[in-house]
């Protein structure tokens, strides 16, 4: 189950952080959020060990921590996305199409002429279209 | 790589690993020892050190190498035992506490990342993390399982004055009182032993001593006994510079004198001692017993013979032992010795031999399973590797595999795992794999909450000096740690942490991390009762928008707890709650301006000047009055704003509330500064420092009676936003300062906000230059004035449009002198202008009525004044101190609509300022004027009688409630006689419009000019002609007089309003409807009756083409058409009633069509003529029709219903004529009728064209001098007249 998703600037500034549990965990999930930018930021400054897939946004897991797993996928416009989830055994296939649309639900999101870059996404369309994604998360690869 | 040996984790292990010598000695000795201060142990210490000791080392290899490091540990043999678990945690928690209180004093927060990031590495990195682990792996010596803290020495040390010396040598090495490590069987009872003889000098002399040794060394053999003479010096006031003990003796007192009794010569005695005991004991000793073992390891293991066999033997050994720890090995076992052979050999350096035993070893224990000696040996590989520098790779897995295989324990290889892991991380440090070492950090985080949050925070260290450092990660352990400390109560710890993590989140937006993490310092410090501190923290917390609102209730919530414990006030500068909008800050002063209500002040100064420009001393005039003053004022003062004592200066802030939960706040005010001598001020700027560093204090003092501040209190909802206006009052001269606002928060803290920090896009009124933004504030004040009160009784907020009323004005005067030369100006003088002073008391409406011998006088004043919007009261007017003055005005709600009045009045004081010479005071009052009657005009000319014209007017009621009492209907100017077509009892019997109802009244109105030839023959009674009652017609009341104050004026206004001029023009009436509200029932003045009066400007004739004309001839023609056709004459009169030569146009036509479609262009060409309430009005050409029901007979219909034309015209299809102006002529006609019929000759056009005879007379005219007419209908019968021949 996906307990956490994150939008984060190319500042490391937060933009968008969703949790979806019941329990009131959303200052843990910030931190490990906030953690696993460190990752982030070695992936992209060590392009060896990514070398032949210069323009990959896929950063992979990030971050195994004891019960959660934190990937990451970093936009062109340096804006990084981060995923934290329960599963223990997910495929990447099922991460990288979550990544895919989350990415195309971000940039609608910021296309509103209302919205101003940098701030925090408070769209109600763009949480409601995120909610739907991480639902359907790890359903398509059980058909 | 530098030297392993040299790394940290090399020193650590040379200083850890290392031959342990048991100390077994007598109470005496210890006696003497003690004399310096120190223990046997402690005293001996510093010399069991060899940084080079340079002695020729040959243990398995034949090749001798030389050993530089050695050190031996020294333990009483009661310490060597395997510690108590719970001292040794008791003592780790001790060495955490003392270094947390340590720190806490000491600790300076950075405050930024990259502050963090450039001090020293060995700055950053707390020294106490090698103690606590050294500590740390120390609680696990002694283990059973390894052999390096096994003791290779005994050293037994008796005093000279013990009684029997040689006895007491045999009595201390009993096997009762040895440790149970060498009872049990884990190691071999038979070790080295050396025996000590101490004497102390002070006891005696020294030839007893050196008989003793003797007889020592007779029973014990010559080589391995000693003797040491120390405690020479006989006052024990010998002071080490360097002192050798100090590491050894951490509790020592500083005032202590250690060693004391000890000369050079002691010493050097001792020190000689211990290195003998080493070099030529311990070391040979060691190299033996390597030698020994390795041979018997030779030959039963090695080899390939002997590995077949072990295996074989382990195999089936395998099935019989099995127990849960693994085989129990002795001191004899192989494996054991074995174990000593690698520790010896790692000891002594000899580390290639080490490994090789050890591969050998833990191969065996492997198969055994007897997995915590498996693991110590996995971790000597890993630590020998890493000596050897040989093979990372292997290094790092035998430390993996070791961790592994102690976490695999469970809880009792815990410790050991502990151990491992520090050892493995400090290998990783040392190889700058930092991150990994943080990794090993985090797993080493056990049970064990307090030893977690050390290693929790030693990982957030390696974090932060990573390449590149990994910052996010520093926070987290740090906040990880903390939480783990907090949970020991190690409170001091966990601020410190929390501290070290605020550089992270600093400037960021994880603001939720941010709010934590300050919130809890906050609340710690408040546990450690240190208020102000925890305050400080809160505050940061305070103005979380983000938080859900019970987290904001519990941040206010213990917030002001803790501000209440700290049993004072805070002052805290910049508090976040509430939200103060610097940019909203207004500051509404008085200078010469001054606002009679809150309202005037809002609106723009711009307005104000625009309508100010005429009235106040032109500018030139005010640059020479400055230049006049320059001398005496110095020019910082002439820029800055003026103000006058007594009179309250204004400020508007606005406060938000950011949080979702109520918050009060009272006592708001402002803090000012009040410089009492501006010369003083303006020489030391010192002075004005000092002011503002005890503005709170004085504040209190000497200045509050000179400064009265007001006080708000409000409370605000969550999310609510309030404008405060806050005031101060001057009362003495000098220089006055806004300096921010103050406000108290739950009545517990007070918030300060200074004005002057933030950038200044603020509004401030009534700046004349640009000043710097310090002088914005800052107010020049100067001696009380005489300031005018202004106010306008019973103005309507709400009214009726075309209300007409009076109103008083009344200005009074609180102050002591006189102010005289009053002026004043209305910016809307359709609404309201001055009026005299005798209409002060006049009783209305009666006054508005006619009187037969009133005198027109002033009227023509009135309109030059009212049209410059200025009025001058009488010089003689003056208002005098302290009294007030009532003045007329006439109010008349002449639209509908939101009118805003502005009114200004100017005036003068004498003699007392010289700054100030006039002031003016303006009044802003908002009117709604709501629509009551529509009422428009129609008129039509008659051709026949061009003097005459039919007036028909149209009055709705758009009112919902009200009813309106018609009064009557005027004509404005003398040139018109007005009367009504039919009674007015029986179009409006009630004489009064209800709501919703309309009216329409026909009336005839002449043009007396014309109808009269002379001008100068008006009789004084026609001018009632221009009056029509409309209301009772037996009434002889009297009719409202037009031509007088004030409707005259008025109207005059309207008709300025309007774009036109005062002039009349011909053909142009004006009209004045008035009608009364008798119960008015929306105002207070229910007895008098409230006046309406509607204006109309500019009637004229709807068509009112210049040229008319009249066709005549007869109707009725008789003719035999079996004659030739009938030929009918006609005549034309044309009249043109224009000051203009014109020239006209006939076109006659046969065929409808074409007449049809000119008529259209006609009609598009030229729009109607513009009259309010009638837009669409067709041309009416037909000046024959009068009545209702002919004016929906339009000329297209009759058109319509002609057949084909049967007559032509003959003669000329097109006539053109000139006329002069103001001349008829006549043109005659001829058309041709074939059949008998009725015919309508109304097929023709008439163009004309004016040329003016002079330009600009006539503007009105001037954009009509052209036109098309289309002809009316005029009906000829034509009859066959057969009959009557």
């Amino acid at each position: 189950m996906i307990v956490c998703v994150a939008v984060v600037g190319h500042q490391n500034n937060p933009l968008y952080i969703q949790s979806f549990t019941d329990a009131d965990d959303a200052l843990k999930l910030h931190h490990i959020v906030h953690c696993s930018l460190d990752v982030v930021d070695e992936r992209v400054n060590n392009p060896k060990k990514s070398g032949p897939t210069l323009n990959e946004t896929f950063l992979g897991l990030l971050y195994p921590t004891e019960n959660y797993k934190v990937y990451g996928y970093l936009t062109n416009t340096k804006v990084k996305f981060i995923l934290v989830t329960t599963d223990l055994d997910v495929r990447d296939a099922d991460v990288r199409n979550f990544f895919r649309r989350f990415h195309a639900a971000y940039v609608d999101a910021v296309s509103n002429p209302f919205h101003v870059p940098g701030k925090k996404i408070t769209s109600r369309t763009f949480a409601d279209r995120v909610s739907t994604i991480v639902q359907s998360f790890g359903l398509s690869s059980a058909v | 790589m530098a030297d392993p040996a040299s790394t940290p984790l090399g020193k650590m292990l040379l200083e850890e690993i290392t031959p342990v010598v048991m100390v077994l000695c007598t109470p005496y000795v210890e006696e003497s020892c003690l004399k310096n201060g120190l223990s046997l142990i402690q005293l001996l210490s510093p010399f069991c050190d060899f940084t080079n000791i340079d002695v020729p080392v040959r243990t398995a290899s034949d090749q001798p190498y030389r050993l530089r490091k050695f050190k031996l540990r020294l333990f009483y043999s009661s310490d060597i035992r395997q510690p108590n678990l719970e001292v040794a945690k008791e003592r780790l928690k001790k060495v955490i506490t003392h270094v947390g209180e340590k720190n806490f004093l000491e600790s300076s927060d950075p405050s930024q990342v990259n502050n963090l990031l450039s001090r020293p590495e060995s700055e950053m990195l707390p020294s106490w993390f090698q103690f606590f682990n050294k500590e740390l792996v120390r609680t696990l010596s002694f283990s059973d399982h390894e052999a390096f803290d096994h003791p290779v020495a005994c050293l037994l040390v008796v005093s000279s004055k013990d009684d029997e010396p040689v006895n007491r040598f045999v009595d201390l090495f009993n096997t009762n009182k040895l440790p149970s490590l060498l009872n049990d069987g884990a190691m071999d009872p038979k070790i080295m032993k050396h025996y000590l003889l101490l004497h102390d000098n002070q006891d005696g002399p020294f030839n007893k001593a050196t008989k003793l040794l003797a007889d020592m060394r007779n029973a014990f053999g010559q080589n391995d006994c000693q003797i040491i003479c120390f405690n020479s010096s006989q006052d024990g006031k010998i002071h080490h510079q360097d002192n050798p003990w100090a590491p050894f003796k951490s509790d020592a007192l500083p005032t202590e004198n250690l060693g004391g009794f000890l000369n050079l010569d002691d010493l050097n005695e001792i020190k000689d001692f211990m290195q003998e005991l080493s070099s030529k004991h311990i070391i040979p000793y060691m190299e033996q017993k390597i030698r020994v073992l390795n041979q018997q390891v030779s030959a039963t293991r090695k080899g390939f013979r002997n590995q077949i066999k072990n295996l074989w033997w382990r195999k089936g050994k395998e099935d019989t032992i099995d127990t849960p720890n693994g085989p129990v090995y002795t001191f004899n076992s192989i494996e054991s010795q074995i174990r000593i052979l690698g520790d010896y050999a790692f000891m002594l350096g000899d580390y290639e031999l080490a490994l090789s035993n050890y591969r050998l070893i833990s191969t065996d224990y492997k198969l055994d399973k007897a997995w915590k000696r498996y693991a110590g040996v996995q971790e000597m590989m890993g630590l020998t590797y890493f000596l050897l520098d040989q093979s990372r790779k292997d290094a790092e897995y035998c430390m993996e595999n070791a961790f592994n295989t102690y976490l695999k324990l469970g809880s009792a290889g815990r410790r050991n795992t502990t151990r491992c892991g520090l050892w493995w991380a400090e290998m990783l440090k040392t190889r700058d794999q930092l991150k990994e070492a943080a990794t090993v950090y985090f797993r080493i985080c056990g049970e064990d909450t307090l030893h977690s949050a050390v290693m929790l925070e030693q990982a957030s260290f390696c974090y932060l000096l990573s390449k590149p450092p990994m910052l996010h990660k520093y926070g987290f352990h740090l906040v990880l740690s903390g939480d783990h400390y907090k949970k020991c109560d190690q409170i001091k710890h966990a601020i410190r942490t929390y501290r070290s993590a605020i550089p992270v989140y600093k400037g960021t937006t994880w603001s939720l991390i941010k709010d934590h993490v300050h919130f809890h310092i906050g609340q710690w410090y408040a546990l450690l009762g240190m208020y102000d501190v925890a305050v400080t923290h809160m505050l940061e917390v305070l103005a979380s928008t983000h938080q859900s609102k019970t987290t904001q209730e519990l941040f206010l919530r213990d917030f002001l707890q803790i501000v209440q414990k700290t049993g004072k006030t805070f002052e805290v500068l910049k508090l976040q709650l509430p939200v103060i909008n610097i940019s909203s800050l207004k500051v509404i002063f008085e200078d010469q301006r001054t606002n009679a209500s809150a309202a005037a002040a809002r609106v723009k100064e711009s307005l104000w000047r625009s309508l100010e420009e005429d009235i106040i001393p032109s500018s030139t005039a005010r640059s020479n009055w400055l230049e006049l003053q320059s001398k005496i004022m110095p020019r910082k003062y002439k820029e800055s704003n003026i103000c006058v004592a007594g009179e309250a200066l204004k400020v508007d802030i606005e406060f938000k509330n950011p949080l979702q939960i109520p918050i009060s706040v009272s006592s708001v005010s402002l803090m000012c500064e009040l410089c009492a001598n501006p010369e003083e001020d303006a020489n030391s700027s010192n002075n004005e420092v000092q002011n503002n560093e005890d503005r709170t204090s004085t504040s209190s003092g000497d200045i509050n009676s000179c400064l009265i501040l007001s006080e708000v209190d409000f409370s605000l909802e969550g999310g609510e936003t309030t404008v405060v206006q806050l005031t101060v009052t001057p009362r003495i001269e000098g220089i006055l300062k806004i300096v921010g606002v103050k406000w108290k928060l739950s009545s517990a803290v007070v918030g300060l906000c200074n004005f002057e920090f933030n950038p200044v896009n603020r509004v401030v009124r009534g700046r004349r230059k640009q000043h710097s933004p310090s002088s914005d504030l800052k107010f020049l004040v100067i001696k009380s004035l005489p300031r005018l009160q202004g106010f306008i009784h019973s103005l309507p907020e709400k009214t009726y449009a075309g209300d007409l009323r009076p109103l008083v004005l009344e200005l009074s005067n609180q102050s002591k002198s006189p102010v005289k030369n009053l002026k004043m100006k209305i910016s809307n003088p359709r609404f309201l202008y001055a009026g005299n002073q005798k209409e002060l008391n006049a009783d209305f409406p009666a006054c508005l009525k006619k009187k037969m011998n009133v005198e027109k006088s002033g009227r023509h004043a009135n309109v030059n004044k009212t049209l410059q919007n200025l009025y001058h009261f009488p010089e003689d007017i003056s208002v005098q101190e302290e009294t007030s003055l009532s003045w007329p005005l006439w109010f008349h709600a002449a639209v509908p609509g939101n009118i805003p009045l502005y009114i200004t009045i100017y005036y003068e004081m004498e003699g007392v300022s010289s700054i100030m010479k006039y002031r003016t005071l303006r009044m802003h009052y908002n009117l709604q004027v709501l629509p009551s009657l529509d009422v428009s005009f129609q008129l039509s000319t008659r051709p026949s009688r061009s003097q005459e014209f039919l007036l028909r007017m149209d009055v709705v009621n758009k009112t919902s409630s009200e009813c309106f009492q018609v009064h009557q209907l005027s004509s404005v100017g003398q040139q018109w006689e007005i009367s009504l077509l039919q009674p007015v009892d029986s179009i409006l019997p009630s004489q009064s419009l209800f709501a919703g109802q309309s009216l329409s009244c026909f009336f005839m109105l002449k043009d007396r000019r014309r109808s009269s030839t002379s001008e100068d023959s008006i009789p004084s009674l026609s001018h009632i002609q221009s009056d029509v009652r409309l209301g009772p017609q037996d009434n002889s009341e009297a009719f409202f007089d037009v031509s007088s104050s004030p409707l005259a004026d008025f109207h005059d206004c309207e008709r300025s309003s309007r774009g036109m001029s005062s002039q009349g023009c011909e053909y142009k009436v004006d009209f004045v409807f008035i009608t009364q509200l008798l119960k008015g029932n929306s105002d207070s003045s229910s007895n008098t009756p409230l006046v309406f009066s509607h204006h109309a400007c500019d009637c004229s004739p709807s068509s009112m083409s210049p040229i008319s004309w009249l066709v005549d001839g007869p109707r009725t023609i008789q003719h035999n058409f079996s004659a030739p056709p009938c030929e009918v004459n006609l005549k034309m009169t044309i009249t043109n009633s224009s000051d203009a030569i014109a020239s006209v146009h006939i076109n006659t036509f046969d065929s409808p069509s074409s007449n049809n479609q000119l008529i259209n262009d006609a009609t598009t060409s030229q729009p109607p003529e513009h009259q309010s309430g009638w837009s669409e009005i067709p041309i009416v050409n037909d000046t024959k029709i009068i009545t209702t029901e002919a004016l929906t007979t339009r000329v297209p219909k009759s058109l319509s219903l002609e057949s084909v034309p049967q007559f032509i015209w003959s003669g000329t299809s097109s006539t053109k004529l000139v006329l002069q102006p103001r001349s008829t002529a006549e043109i005659p006609l001829q058309i041709c009728v074939f059949t008998p019929g009725i015919y309508d000759l109304s097929n023709y056009i008439l163009n004309w064209n004016l040329t003016p005879v002079n330009d600009g007379e006539n503007q009105g005219e001037a954009n009509k001098s052209s036109g098309v007419c289309q002809g009316y209908p005029y009906y000829l019968s034509v009859l066959e007249s057969n009959f009557k021949d």
